[in-house]
């Protein structure tokens, strides 16, 4: 047993520092986004737990848009660069960020992803963030857009499992519908799970397999 | 785990803040989180006790403050509690951005944000300090 002497308390001092600890990270993502602004160009943050389908989703996004406007994509991953290298297949630029232990990307290195980018002739920049569903949502990136993949693959209850992500973001792609039946989970039902948590959210099914619903997103991201 | 991240942040703050004055011991440090926020209490405290281990405010406690989300509908003008999805799979009710007044969707005003809210420290000489700020839990006289 460890005695501790109190000191008297006319020594012990309150002070009230009101010190927001998600500042520092929104400053810098309202940085990028004012560099993003500056340049013409919208960032889309896509979330998403691992094997959701976010980077085969970015490469058929990509692949539809790159003829018509400049494209880039930021890939957050920890590790690898398995993702990375399967868009850089579509010849666009792609930049690896490695969070190595981290489990989500932040406005810091979004910031130096920027940097490393030539931003003339660029209209749209997808950042893939790392495989996670919660920790990604306290930190906004600077996008215009925070989309969340959801496959039905995950299972039914996926939605009302993880519903904090889906709060902030503005659009919600349901992937791999060609799975549903074989999986035995209702898009219909998945959509309005994220419809209670957010009316106005738009949401729209995919399969990333037979092309469904690609040039949905495609238009909805233009037109954020 | 973002807690660490959270939880880093505190103890890089207070550790500044210990550094300009002369401070003898950091008792308690009192963080208000937003019921909108994602933190997790139990997380930030096992990180908090991790990362001051080896630090001057070592023995410090860690107290938090739950801030209730607040929301407003642009639909109805309804101003309050936010709707809460009673039945989901969580332990707790869920809160929505569904207005629980005309269903329409709202926005959070109070609740998402992750803050230091004050400290408490013994001092070898006066310090000048607010009026009222004394709001921890205990007082250790």
């Amino acid at each position: 047993m460890i005695q501790q002497i109190e000191a008297s308390p006319d020594e012990i001092y309150d002070i009230e520092l009101e010190h927001s600890l998600l500042e520092a990270n929104a400053k810098l993502a309202q940085e990028n986004r004012a560099l993003l602004d500056h340049h013409g160009i919208t960032a889309i943050d896509v979330m998403g737990a691992i094997g959701s389908g976010k980077t085969t989703l970015i490469t058929r996004l990509v692949e539809g848009l790159k003829d018509q406007i400049g494209v880039a994509v930021f890939n957050g991953d920890a590790t690898t660069s398995n993702d990375a290298d399967l868009i850089a297949s579509q010849s666009v630029p792609v930049v690896q960020i490695a969070t190595v232990k981290g489990c989500h990307l932040d406005a810091n290195l979004v910031g130096k992803a920027l940097r490393k980018t030539k931003l003339d002739n660029l209209r749209l920049i997808f950042i893939e963030n790392i495989g996670n569903l919660i920790c990604p949502a306290e930190f906004p990136l600077g996008s215009k857009a925070r989309v969340v993949v959801v496959s039905v693959t995950e299972g039914p209850y996926m939605v009302r499992k993880h519903p904090h992500m889906f709060l902030g973001a503005q659009l919600v792609v349901i992937n791999k519908i060609d799975l549903a039946e074989a999986m035995g989970v209702s898009v219909s039902e998945l959509s309005e799970d994220v419809h209670r948590l957010k009316p106005d959210i738009t949401v729209i099914p995919t399969s990333c397999k037979t092309g469904a619903g690609i040039d949905q997103v495609n238009s909805a991201l233009l037109a954020v | 785990m973002h807690e660490l991240s959270i939880a880093s942040a505190v103890v890089d703050n207070i550790l500044e803040f210990v550094a300009e004055r002369s401070i003898k011991r950091v008792i308690a440090v009192r963080l208000a989180v937003g019921e909108l926020s994602h933190v997790e209490e139990e997380q930030l405290r096992f990180c908090y006790m991790a990362i001051t281990q080896e630090t001057l405010i070592r023995d410090s406690a860690l107290e938090i403050d739950r801030i209730p989300a607040v929301v407003r509908c642009h639909h109805c003008d309804y101003s309050g509690r936010p709707k809460y999805w009673e039945d989901a799979l969580s332990a707790a009710p869920v809160p929505t951005l569904q207005c629980p007044n005309c269903g329409g969707a709202v926005e959070p005003v109070e609740g998402t944000d992750c803050a230091i809210k004050s400290v408490r420290f013994v001092s070898d000489e006066p310090v000048e300090t607010v009026p009222g700020s004394s709001d921890f839990a205990s007082d250790p006289s």
